[in-house]
């Protein structure tokens, strides 16, 4: 190609603006692909305070007006969005003389937008498929599911290829979209391990007293306080570890089951063993992983499972259901400790051998940090979904749109 | 001249009025030398056709099978009137003068293709959402609301067929006068008008680059 490979990234969130995983996704692949030598445009809602336009560590980023009138429910804003989203980019692509390679979408939630650039431009569309209805809601039950189910479809079936970032993905979306196996490419989630460097010599003893007393052991868990992440799990393991070792519950994060939850732990005469954040910054959470001896991850179901990664990044040893993307991050005995879904015995067994033994927590550290320098760093990352850029161009190349 | 007319019925799929008028409006302009291309929807006879009229028919069905309500329906149809109107484009080195849009369906569609493609268009009113809702302002036909909006403000004319449609499309969504033609569909010499509100738009939309 005698320029720059140009891509085009469609999503629904971006820095600082952040709802899940898609944002600081497409923020890693975005900066890692730039310092690839990728030209990289995106494309997303906008946020108070953010310029509409502005050039973020080599990624130009434009923010357009995301609907703000009031709509009937979530999807309908959703493809409203879109048509603002589609109006400004084909504006954008159109100031560009059409110098953009590929469209790339991360989720259903621009899957209006893309596909409708995709062929007023011709050019080929690649989607990421971070999650999907039929898994959300284990099933789909109604209309409003259903519709969204086949925007998903329809997103999938106009992609080149469909990205996943976990095998486990990759065969949940070919059985949920009934796609040919070689539309399907794995290039899985990363994490930066920059910052817990920053967090590795500093002293924490200090931090650490606010969340348990020296002689107790801290075990971790992170994420929603929803059914899917398993929560009532650690719960019901809790009186099983504390025969064995004296250790603190640090359970971070918000979501529907959190009174439940405190609830069940108080008629349990739990309360002083358990601790309730909520929501924490970032940089709170990376010294809180540091801290922790053991980082359990029970979830139920898990397209890939990011915070077991996060975990493995500050050295924190990792107990894992073995399911989804989980099953695959980590290696057992060797880079974590696996347990059966949804057995509190079996988890308690897990986080005991951890917190007893250790040398053996010590290998497993060292080994999963090791794994994740290797396997999730952004730079690989960036090269393999580049690698699929080029394979993608070399086909379009042949194509009559070409 | 070549044509493309974006309308959400067309014979054999009559919902209401629109659907005769546009016909009409088709063979009439095919009369006059105008290719015409008609993009529209139907459920199964997808495809391009060629009618004895003249005029080439685009029907595209909707991918997303099931839905909320008309909204939500009209959304995920217009990425297929832009991929009828884009293969449209490049099947004819992409040259077409100009899109004429039909009410408030696929303005999203037009919109996007005046963005992409320099191609201008026409906002053909039929109806507006204030009165077939009888005043209702839910989020639901605030939503059309904002769509026939967005249609206005980007539309290089608005033709309307009474001087009463001109008056409260000027009432309700502040549009310049100057913007709107009136012109009474069948009345003597009113393709004429459209010929000459048509022949108004060719190339006048020029993105700098």
């Amino acid at each position: 190609m005698s320029r720059e490979l140009t891509v085009m990234m469609l999503t629904w969130e971006f820095p600082p603006r952040i709802i899940g995983g898609i944002s600081p996704h497409v923020y890693n692949l975005s900066k890692s692909l730039a310092k690839n030598g990728v030209k990289v445009y995106v494309v997303t809602c906008d946020f108070p305070g953010a310029p509409q336009h502005e050039v973020i560590d080599g990624v130009e980023v434009f923010r357009i007006d995301s609907y703000k009138n009031p709509s009937p429910d979530f999807a309908t804003w959703v493809y409203l969005m879109n048509v603002n989203m589609q109006k400004e980019a084909a504006a954008l692509v159109n100031g560009l003389d059409g110098k953009v390679d590929i469209f790339h979408a991360h989720d259903w939630l621009v899957a209006t937008a893309s596909i409708g650039l995709k062929h007023v431009f011709r050019k080929p569309l690649i989607a990421t498929m971070h999650s999907t209805e039929i898994g959300r809601r284990n099933g789909i039950h109604f209309d409003y599911e259903r519709m969204i189910h086949e925007t998903e479809a329809w997103l999938t079936y106009e992609a080149w290829k469909v990205i996943c970032c976990s095998g486990y993905m990759v065969s949940h979306v070919q059985w949920a979209f009934g796609l040919p196996a070689d539309k399907l490419v794995m290039v899985p989630n990363g994490v930066d391990v920059e910052p817990y460097g920053k967090v590795e010599n500093e002293d924490l003893s200090s931090f650490r007293s606010k969340f348990a007393m020296p002689d107790e052991k801290i075990v971790l868990f992170v994420g929603r306080l929803v059914y899917e992440k398993g929560v009532h799990v650690l719960v019901n393991a809790i009186p099983k570890v504390l025969e064995k070792v004296n250790a603190k519950f640090v359970v971070v994060g918000n979501g529907y089951m959190k009174e439940q939850l405190s609830n069940i732990i108080n008629y349990m005469g739990l309360a002083q063993k358990v601790i309730f954040t909520g929501f924490v910054d970032d940089e709170t959470l990376r010294k809180l992983q540091k801290c922790a001896d053991v980082s359990v991850v029970p979830s139920l179901f898990e397209p890939f499972g990011i915070v077991a990664l996060e975990a493995m990044a500050a050295k924190s040893p990792v107990v894992v259901s073995d399911t989804g993307g989980l099953s695959e991050i980590v290696e057992h005995d060797v880079t974590g400790v696996k347990v059966f879904p949804e057995n509190p015995e079996s988890l308690a067994w897990g986080i005991t051998r951890v917190l007893t033994d250790e040398d053996h927590a010590k290998w497993l550290r060292e080994n999963a940090y090791k794994r994740v320098c290797e396997k999730y760093n952004w730079n690989l990352i960036a090269q393999q979904t580049k690698d699929v850029y080029e394979t993608v161009l070399k086909e379009y190349s042949k194509s009559f749109w070409a | 001249m070549r044509v493309i007319i974006l309308s959400w019925e067309y014979p054999p799929r009559i919902v209401g009025q629109l659907a005769y008028y546009v016909k009409e409006l088709g063979v009439q302009l095919v009369k006059n030398n105008v290719e015409v291309y008609v993009v529209t929807y139907h459920d199964y006879l997808t495809g391009l056709y060629n009618e004895p009229e003249g005029i080439k028919t685009f029907r595209v069905a909707n991918p997303v099978r099931t839905h909320t309500g008309v909204l939500t329906w009209v959304l995920t149809l217009n990425q297929e009137v832009e991929r009828a109107a884009s293969n449209i484009y490049y099947g004819a080195n992409k040259h077409i003068d100009l899109i004429d849009a039909h009410d408030w369906h696929f303005i999203p569609a037009a919109v996007t293709l005046k963005k992409a493609l320099n191609i201008p268009f026409v906002y053909s009113v039929e109806s507006l959402e204030e009165h077939r809702s009888h005043g209702a302002n839910s989020p639901f036909n605030m939503a059309i609301k904002s769509i026939e909006w967005l249609g206005m403000y980007e539309a290089e004319k608005l033709i309307v067929k009474s001087e009463w449609m001109r008056d409260e499309v000027s009432r309700l969504y502040k549009v310049p006068l100057e913007k709107v033609k009136v012109i009474q569909p069948k009345s003597a010499g009113w393709i004429k008008e459209v010929l000459e509100t048509y022949k108004s738009l060719k190339g006048r939309v020029d993105y700098e680059s």
